[in-house]
């Protein structure tokens, strides 16, 4: 069962890597933001699948506070950069 | 076998921690920092420091993200492409200036690296003080042992601390000045932004009382509620309603001071009943410890949230002249 949980860490950890590819290229601002909620909900998964392999419960807790906050840099940057044209810098 | 993911999440880590300083663009630099905020939070689960991890996601994640995406709204518009010369001039100006920061930057680090190379040279064999905390635990009114040290075996580091957070807090008001933040704003009209703010207001400010709540036995605790209620500040913000620009003013500087204040008159008056400063007495110290974090978390919400009122306000002043020019 362990060796199930560290697959599963590992390629969802390869995920993120893969995700860098879009952060880097852009190109505008929203693609960006975008792989940085990816990132969030991988590093959720990895969490909630770290809480099953550790068998501490209280990681969950770290899980929601990613979640609850991932909103807040989405409405950010649509409030924020409402008013741009050109967000390709 | 868990070798894999901890070397993994090393070089995961220590790439993005390098590449988030060497990124040719300002927008790569912030969104990997984004990245390497949730790896950092992944190698604390792996190091067992789970309060460390939820204050580096709620920090990472939640405060420091909204303030990034907002400085670069207010980087971008600075070096239009198009005018090359301007850019030119820019770039030549910034060559010269920097040698100077340059320089002291990396004493600092040089500087920085010595004292952490000597402080991980002197960790005490044996665990240093963990075992004593361990003993002390019954006496401090809590069980959990973060919680214990951080507001009561070393309640005077963490009283400093909040009061940093207030001093980062005047730094921008005497940068930034007073009336640009009184500026009462307009509620948005948009129809989706208002159910999302409405249905996560009360999701945040529940769940910041749960780690409240929840740092007297495990991890969590004073400022990762004051984050989460911080962005509630946030959140009615962006949707139009700074609550704290318009809140009145001796309101506001209650809100700001009355973790720190209360913080303190309890330490004198415990001094003054023949005790040492912060010294509570065991019987009544985790009703004390709970009413002092729940005042902190206050504090360090309305802190974070008048930061960002006032760094977006400044900035939709500067759109505003902008147009207008």
């Amino acid at each position: 069962m362990d060796v199930f949980f560290i697959i599963v860490i590992v390629f969802l950890l390869l995920n993120i890597v893969m995700g860098l590819f879009r952060v880097w290229r852009g190109p505008a601002v929203a693609d960006r933001l975008l792989t940085t909620q990816l990132f969030g909900t991988t590093g959720m998964a990895i969490l909630m699948v770290l809480a099953g392999y550790l068998g501490e419960l209280t990681l969950l807790n770290v899980a929601i506070t990613f979640n609850v906050l991932a909103i807040l840099l989405v409405i950010s940057l649509v409030k924020v950069w409402k008013n741009k044209k050109g967000e390709t810098k | 076998m868990s070798l894999i993911i901890d070397g993994l999440l090393a070089i995961l880590a220590i790439y993005l921690a390098l590449q988030s300083l060497l990124a040719p663009r300002l927008t790569q630099s912030v969104f990997l920092f984004f990245a390497f905020g949730l790896a950092l939070a992944l190698a604390w689960i792996r190091l067992a420091a789970v309060d460390v991890a939820i204050t580096e996601a709620a920090i990472a994640a939640g405060f420091l993200g909204v303030l990034f995406l907002d400085a670069l709204r207010d980087f971008a518009p600075r070096i239009p492409a198009k005018n090359e010369a301007v850019q030119k001039q820019y770039s030549k100006s910034q060559t010269k200036s920097l040698f100077l920061p340059r320089l002291t930057l990396w004493a600092g680090l040089g500087l920085f690296l010595l004292i952490a190379l000597e402080a991980v040279w002197k960790i005490p064999e044996g665990g240093g003080l963990t075992a004593a905390a361990g003993t002390l635990l019954p006496e401090s009114g809590v069980e959990n042992p973060v919680t214990a040290v951080l507001l009561n075996f070393r309640a005077y580091d963490t009283w400093l601390e909040m009061g940093v957070i207030l001093i980062g807090l005047l730094a921008v008001f005497a940068a930034g000045g007073k009336m640009a933040y009184r500026k009462p704003g307009v509620a948005s009209q948009d129809p989706l932004l208002r159910q999302v703010i409405l249905f996560f207001t009360p999701v945040l400010f529940l769940f910041g009382a749960f780690l409240l709540y929840i740092g007297k036995t495990g991890p969590g605790g004073a400022f990762q509620a004051g984050v989460l209620w911080g962005a509630i500040g946030i959140l009615l913000h962006l949707g139009g309603w700074p609550f704290i620009a318009l809140m009145p003013r001796w309101l506001g500087q209650l809100l700001l001071t009355v973790g720190l204040g209360f913080f303190l008159v309890l330490g004198f008056l415990f001094m003054a009943a023949g005790g040492a400063l912060f010294e509570y007495p065991p019987a009544y110290a985790g009703i004390l410890i709970l009413i002092i974090e729940t005042l902190a978390a206050i504090s360090i919400a309305a802190a974070l949230s008048a930061i960002f009122a006032l760094l977006n306000q400044i900035g939709e002043e500067a759109d505003e002249i902008e147009s207008t020019t």
